[in-house]
């Protein structure tokens, strides 16, 4: 809708608490209190469990008008009181909203406050993270969160120093359950069933199996154990290469553990770059299960290049999906015409341009960086593709111009599954070529019988049409 | 008289807002009507949510929300109701606030923001919500507003909405603010001497367009509905009406209220969910207008109608009878006519609660449900999931949060919030509604959803042990159990 400057319209990003929440949810017993107005705490609530199909706990501080005058001090110890007596976690992230940081609490010395007049606040790590709603996105707020984890686990001084050998594995953006185990059965594969520790961990508390019984807490996450001796590992890998992975930067300056990071696995060359970096980790070999799942892979890529050769796709979604995608659009001939990551980080256009240069491309690739998506939809139809591929916020506008849209990142709310969407990994990128193929050849389907019906004679067509019926008929 | 008993293992401070339906004994009302207790984990939100989704399904308005992004974009088309005409409230709008509006204030962005999407989308009207850091650096909404509208030359609309200042029925109210600054602005479209408005109607799944048809069957005008798939301009005429129907009492009650006051129109209170309450709504109405030919109208259409859904609405109720239902839902207006509603179809109530419930309505709802009633205010996850296993529920009826909640302890479950895609009001509705409990609670899932591995293969392995020859019925059971796993 032409140029705005003031207002966004239809947006792609949600604010940072979003991200804090999802990355405290993948530690083992942890809960989340909001510190701010109720709302916050059951909006979230409700996106995340229409995109995951579980049921998502989040408390609040239920600040009110007295709470924001006079301080919410009284309000956030009631609340951690509360959590601690009703769910009894080990672990509870105080991330604040908008309204917290606007009132100007400090959380901090609360919550120093709180440890010194409550008896059972020992058992129970509270970590707070300040995620103010008004500056950056989800994005940040799990970065934020994560290596606000692993600096209260690591100084907290609980386990040892005894160098174990692991690797940490820390991701830079959410992901799916679904991807979860997939990277966690590449590195068991690799390093080793109990050589890496992988944080934040979505695989059970995000996508817990039915058991008949209600959990107050999911079991699952990323054990505390394992976070503190984080420290005490040989080297950590950083999941994704738009951002800084505060964590893993913190890991290398404070402990020397040795950082290297590696984009998302998603697509061909970004699955081999972190297999390649595993094995030279591990000292081996790449096994033969992989080398057999990469070359199905590329057997894959061989039965789908023509159909999917030259097709226009517009990607869109957070920074690391959106790399990922690109790379496997890319390499899979496809034109990338149009390129939104949801937010802008440091290394995105650097990344992405690295992956296009690459390639001997007939097309211009456009990149928007923190469009919304009445400008996305401008930009949509001036590229013109011919698929969408993001999360389902876009489907006004595939709807709108009638182009199919694949369904992948996060929220995705009209459809099932997107916990158990698998993008990652070899096997990730079969059935992503797959589901973008099958869509080209639907379409296809539709546009050719479409084609052929025009050449008809409307005789032809009518004794077409009764063929049709006379199949519909129930023998 | 409920009774305030320790049935779920809650906070202290929690008890007096659970309570136990039970003979006399004394008056005990239950606790209500109050802030959310701090990490309870209450299933409400906020003013600004309570003002959304009262004001929201104005079709034609730009929904302009003043705050950081996180507001519009959880808020984005998340109503459900359906619009005949525009579409422009299922966009979202925001004004992005950011650090530097934080400690700037938000004044000049927000002005420059209406001026600019009144240029592009040229509406009728903008609503400009208010959200809790709007309160804190204490931009002046009102000021802004006010010159906007000037400005502009159509009407720009404050709608008070921190979201802290209050609960969720301090949202309806702001709602109910804003639209009183449009009502009555217009000529009306007068075109029969029977008027009314459906206030407290929001056309989730398109409702509205199963219960307007037989009002105007009887000669009736139904000058707006109340916000569902109304516009600037149906609101603006709506003080022609002579009767408001109230439905969602809970959030629009103020506003029939003042229209009493201003306009001298009654209401009445009425639910269009039910063969029973449906009926007694369009009896009502047409006793209110007096007419002879009306009220055998109305006559006509209940007796048509009902025949018409009735015999599959038996047919369901066989497969029905006995079940026991949880209702949570945010007013008390839907809840109340539930329970009628069940008792349509056989089913009884064994756990109510509301979100925002006064204590007149759970009051009211004592009288109307049985002995061994749970009766609970603002509930949250754990107090649910224990009552929905205590109360041995089969299903329940609520939004989106308890859906997973009720899947994950075996019950089945209906949403009648913003995610239903089915209409559940009108007679045709509620139809809609007896085969969506049938899909819910007779789906073999729920056998499935307590089964094992081991149990199931045993228990096929005794039973082909202890009488032989019957392997043939086993293999039919096998075949059963399959089908309902796939299905």
């Amino acid at each position: 809708m032409t140029e705005r400057n003031y207002t966004t319209v239809n947006p792609c990003v949600m604010c940072q608490p979003m991200g804090s929440v999802m990355a405290f949810k993948g530690i083992e017993s942890s809960m989340v209190l909001m510190h701010g107005s109720q709302g916050c705490s059951t909006y979230m609530r409700l996106h995340l469990s229409h995109h995951f199909r579980e049921p998502v706990d989040i408390a609040s501080t239920s600040l009110s008008e007295r709470g924001a005058v006079y301080g919410g001090s009284e309000n956030l110890k009631k609340g951690l009181r509360n959590v601690i007596t009703r769910y009894h976690p080990k672990v509870i992230g105080v991330t604040t909203t908008c309204l917290a940081e606007t009132i100007g609490d400090d959380v901090r010395r609360i919550l120093q406050e709180f440890r010194e007049e409550e008896n059972n606040a020992d058992d129970v790590h509270i970590i707070s993270v300040s995620t103010p709603s008004y500056e950056d996105s989800h994005t940040t707020g799990f970065i934020k969160a994560v290596d606000a984890i692993v600096r209260h686990f690591t100084e907290y001084g609980m386990g040892n120093d005894i160098f174990n050998n692991k690797l940490n594995v820390v991701l830079g953006e959410n992901i799916a359950p679904e991807d979860t185990r997939e990277l966690k059965r590449m590195l068991k594969a690799t390093i080793g069933p109990r050589s890496f520790i992988f944080m934040p961990d979505t695989s059970e508390t995000f996508d817990a199996p039915m058991t008949g019984k209600v959990e107050k807490i999911f079991p699952g996450g990323t054990p505390l154990s394992e976070i503190t001796y984080m420290k005490n590992c040989a080297a950590s890998i950083g999941l994704g290469i738009t951002s800084d992975n505060r964590a893993v930067d913190h890991l290398e300056t404070k402990y020397n553990v040795p950082a290297k990071r590696v984009p998302m696995p998603i697509g061909l060359e970004y699955s081999d770059r972190i297999m390649s970096v595993l094995s030279e980790i591990a000292g081996s070999e790449i096994p033969e299960a992989y080398r057999k799942e990469r070359g199905r892979l590329i057997d894959a890529m061989v039965d789908v290049h023509k159909y999917l050769y030259g097709t226009r796709v517009a990607i869109y979604g957070d920074p690391e999906m959106v790399l990922g995608m690109l790379s496997m659009s890319l390499e899979n001939g496809m034109y990338p015409v149009l390129v939104a990551p949801s937010c802008k980080t440091p290394a995105f256009r650097e990344h992405a341009q690295e992956r296009i240069d690459a390639m001997n491309l007939d097309c211009e690739v456009k990149i928007f960086e923190g469009l919304d998506f009445d400008a996305f939809n401008d930009a949509v139809k001036e590229a013109e593709p011919e698929i969408l591929i993001g999360n389902s916020n876009g489907k006004y506008i595939s709807q709108q111009i009638g182009i199919p849209l694949i369904r992948v990142g996060f929220p995705i709310h009209d459809r099932v599954g997107a916990q158990r969407i698998l993008l990652m990994g070899y096997r990730g990128a079969m059935n992503i070529l797959d589901r973008i193929t099958n869509t080209i050849l639907e379409t296809k389907d539709i546009e050719l019988e479409k084609k052929w019906l025009q050449n008809k004679s409307n005789d032809l067509q009518e004794s077409c049409c009764d063929l049709r019926s006379a199949h519909m008929q129930p023998h | 008289m409920p009774e305030i008993t320790n049935f779920v293992t809650t906070l202290e401070e929690r008890q007096p807002y659970i309570a136990l339906k039970q003979k006399v004994k004394g008056e005990t009302f239950l606790a209500c009507d109050n802030t959310s207790i701090a990490g309870a984990m209450s299933q409400r939100a906020c003013v600004y949510s309570g003002a959304r989704v009262a004001l929201n399904p104005v079709t034609d308005a730009v929904h302009l929300v003043h705050g950081p992004i996180g507001c519009a974009s959880y808020t984005w088309d998340i109503r459900g109701s359906k619009s005949s005409g525009k579409e422009t409230f299922r966009t979202s709008f925001s004004t992005d606030m950011k650090g530097i509006d934080v400690v700037f204030g938000g004044e000049k962005k927000l002005a420059k923001a209406i001026d600019e999407l009144v240029e592009l989308y040229k509406p009728p009207v903008v609503f400009v919500y208010s959200t809790c850091i709007v309160g804190i650096i204490g931009d002046d909404l009102e000021a802004v507003c006010k010159a906007a509208s000037e400005s502009n030359g159509i009407p720009v609309i404050p709608v008070k909405s921190e979201g802290f200042k209050g609960t969720k029925s301090d949202g309806y109210k702001a709602a109910c603010e804003a639209l009183k600054v449009l009502i009555g602005t217009k000529e009306g479209n007068i075109r029969s001497p029977y008027r009314i408005n459906l206030i407290g109607e929001f056309n989730v799944a398109g409702d509205v367009w199963l219960v307007k048809p037989l009002f105007e069957e009887m000669g009736i005008q139904v000058v707006t509905s109340l916000t569902g798939d109304s516009t600037a301009q149906s609101i603006s005429e709506c003080h022609t009406a002579q009767l408001n129907l109230v439905q969602c009492t809970g959030s629009m009650t103020t506003l029939a209220k003042w229209m009493k006051e201003e306009y001298g129109i009654p209401f009445r209170k009425v639910s269009y969910f039910g063969i029973e309450d449906l009926s007694t709504t369009i009896r009502e109405t047409a006793a209110f207008f007096g007419s002879e030919e009306m009220k055998q109208k109305a006559e006509e259409i209940i007796a048509r109608e009902t025949a018409r859904i009735m015999q599959e609405v038996r047919r369901i109720r066989s497969r029905l009878e006995g079940k026991r239902a949880a209702i949570y839902m945010g007013g008390a207006a839907k809840a109340l006519t539930l329970i009628k509603g069940f008792r349509e179809l056989g089913m009884e109530v064994v756990i109510i609660g509301t979100q925002t419930g006064k204590k007149d309505d759970y009051l009211q709802i004592s009288y109307e449900v049985k002995d061994g009633t749970v009766i609970v205010d603002d509930a949250n996850p754990l107090e649910l999931a224990e009552l929905l296993v205590k109360q041995k529920a089969d299903l329940m009826v609520a939004g989106v949060k308890e859906r997973f909640l009720a899947y994950k302890t075996g019950v089945a479950f209906c949403d009648f919030n913003h995610d239903r895609v089915v209409e559940f009001e009108g007679f045709e509705g509620f139809l809609n509604f007896a085969r969506e409990m049938d899909s819910s609670i007779n789906s073999p899932v729920w056998k499935t959803a307590k089964s094992n591995i081991r149990d199931s293969v045993d228990n096929r392995a005794i039973k082909a042990e202890k009488v032989p020859g019957t392997h043939i019925e086993n293999l039919h059971e096998d075949a059963a159990i399959i089908r309902g796993m796939e299905a």
